[in-house]
């Protein structure tokens, strides 16, 4: 798969806009002006290209070397080259799988995170296409009590 | 007898192929190599199949579903009910990413844009092909990429690509001599030209106008005297004179808002009616607050089925001004109530169908109320919490008055085989065994 990022054209003319950026401020002006240019956008920074991702859960165990636990989000790019190394939903024989694709000795592998679980290895009858990649986990932070570190 | 300027501002027509069956896909691996087909409103009848279902059966578009049922079983064929939430997902996403290709774009449907692209021949098919990579790799849905000098030529292309697989999906039809040209219009009716309605196809027919290259080198003038406008602007399209633009601007917002629905089953309860109308006013009035509105008068209606000889004809509409217009779920929804009164005159009516019209709408910051005449429940925001909820968790997750049943009402509409909205949905995500 090859990602293809096109550049939009540009127009003829050039925009312009009709008015000031900022206020003109009669009184004292703000310290902060010209400083504010918004709150932290979460989703700006989680998200490189709305158009093309999506959020799936995880449901299973074989990925929690990698920090996917049961239950968790995924942010999942299809804008992004599956290389060998990165964490993809791929379908394997008509069913969604989480897993980090690897090449091994020539054969394609989807390895699971967990030694509890086998990796996929493809042979030439398998079908096997990329979805997408996995960008982000979401994972809610765990409420636990009684905790002490080791000193 | 004309020759496509090979230069200038080209049109290009990028649909969807198979756009529901497609989108049904995307989440979906079982149905990659399947017959698939998706059924209109209440599971009623075949409004969308991809070539494979075609395939078995050219003429399946409009079936009922309850006489093709068996069929599918039988044949292998896969029904879905209409997702509308996800293929108006996905078309947004295929239509933001077309709109990098072009910085002029007209969303003309759920599974069409036009674009304006400029470039020789063999550059705009391959950049075709690239429009068709990239859109299928974001989002998973194919598209085909039809390109000619007008929008009518456009169309003519598309024609090509659907009949002949050795396009691959993208066609320039400048590619074409002017003697090959002339023999693809000679194979193409009239009535299979856009714009060109069936009923004209006999009037152009007794004139001795058949085919789409007759109708090309027919008099202009002469046949808009005839026929009208429209007429003389599909000839000169076929011709290469653009006259049907590009609609870039994106439309005001809109001065009347509809939610109307058949039910999946007919309602003779007078409170269940009253359910019905305060859910449709609720949906309307969160469409109004979604483009900024507020309404200054809502008319309801209710009606028997007109085919449905088990009932008593019998429909009923009423328009309520309201004293200051307004976005209020709970101001629409007390005005929606006013019909009630008027339903089941007399015994044996069951009703199919309901609506509620909001009219009158301006823009809801340009309204100033001195505060007598404010509603009572204006400035709590209660439409703002609504919509919130209702964003988050679905459109039944809360509601006001009847409207707030927690399980569905047994005459919302039936999606039986419903699809997961995963892109819309915290609670229908796709799943990825780990």
């Amino acid at each position: 798969m090859q990602a293809s990022q096109p550049e939009p054209l540009a127009l003829d003319e050039p925009l312009i806009l009709p008015f000031a950026p900022e206020a003109v401020a009669c009184g004292f002006p703000s310290p902060a002006e010209g400083y504010w240019s918004g709150d932290l956008d979460l989703v700006q920074h989680l998200v490189r290209d709305p158009t093309c991702t999506f959020v799936w859960r995880a449901a299973g165990h074989s990925m929690t070397g990698a920090g996917i636990n049961d239950g968790d989000l995924l942010l999942v790019d299809r804008g992004i080259d599956p290389v060998p190394g990165k964490i993809v939903i791929a379908v394997v024989d008509g069913e969604y799988t989480v897993k980090r694709l690897d090449v091994i000795q020539g054969r394609t592998v989807l390895v699971a995170e967990n030694l509890d679980y086998a990796d996929v290895v493809l042979h030439e009858h398998t079908e096997m296409s990329v979805w997408g990649v996995v960008t982000w986990i979401l994972s809610p932070a765990k409420t636990k009590r009684g905790v002490r570190p080791r000193l | 007898m004309t020759t496509l300027t090979p230069a200038s501002d080209q049109i290009a027509l990028v649909d969807c192929v198979s756009f529901y069956a497609n989108a049904e896909r995307v989440f979906d691996p079982t149905l990659h190599d399947r017959p698939t087909l998706v059924l209109s409103n209440n599971d009623g009848c075949v409004v969308a199949a991809c070539p494979l279902v075609k395939e078995l059966d050219p003429d399946i578009m409009g079936k009922p579903w309850f006489k093709i049922r068996g069929w599918c079983q039988a044949k292998g064929v896969e029904a879905r009910s209409s997702n509308y939430e996800l293929y108006g997902s996905l078309s947004a996403r295929v239509a933001t990413i077309l709109g990098r290709f072009s910085a002029w774009q007209e969303v003309y449907s759920i599974d069409e844009s036009w674009l304006k692209l400029r470039g020789a021949p063999e550059e705009l098919e391959s950049r075709g092909q690239e429009i068709r990579r990239t859109v299928l790799q974001l989002t998973g849905i194919p598209v085909r990429v039809a390109i000619g000098p007008t929008k009518t030529l456009a169309k003519v292309a598309a024609l090509g690509i659907k009949k002949n697989p050795a396009f691959n999906g993208v066609l320039d039809l400048r590619r074409f001599s002017e003697e090959q040209l002339d023999r693809i219009l000679d194979s193409l009716h009239v009535t299979d030209l856009w714009g060109v309605a069936g009923r004209n196809g006999k009037r152009l027919a007794a004139l001795g106008i058949h085919t789409a290259r007759e109708l090309r080198d027919a008099d202009a003038k002469w046949l808009r005297k005839r026929f009208s406008v429209v007429m003389e602007r599909t000839i000169l399209e076929l011709r290469g004179q653009k006259c049907i633009g590009l609609e870039t601007q994106p439309p005001a917002a809109k001065d009347q808002l509809i939610y109307s629905r058949s039910f999946s089953r007919k309602l003779t309860d007078p409170d269940e009616m009253h359910q019905v109308l305060s859910i449709y006013a609720q949906r309307v009035s969160a469409r109004l607050r979604a483009q900024g509105s507020v309404a200054g008068v809502l008319s309801v209606w209710a009606s028997t089925g007109w085919a449905d000889e088990g009932t008593v004809p019998h429909s009923a509409h009423r328009a309520v001004p309201l004293a200051m217009p307004t976005d209020d779920p709970i101001a629409l929804t007390k005005a929606a109530s006013v019909i009630l009164p008027d339903l089941f005159p007399t015994a044996g009516i069951r009703y199919a169908r309901a609506g509620v019209v909001l009219t009158g709408l301006r823009a809801s910051d340009g309204v100033q109320f001195l505060p007598v005449f404010q509603s009572e429940f204006e400035d709590r925001g209660v439409g703002k919490v609504l919509d919130e909820i209702t964003r988050k968790l679905g459109a039944q997750a809360v509601g006001v008055g009847l409207g707030g049943m927690k399980t569905p009402p047994a005459w919302e509409m039936k999606r039986a085989m419903l699809s997961k909205r995963c892109t819309t949905h915290w609670d229908e995500l796709p799943v990825a065994v780990a």
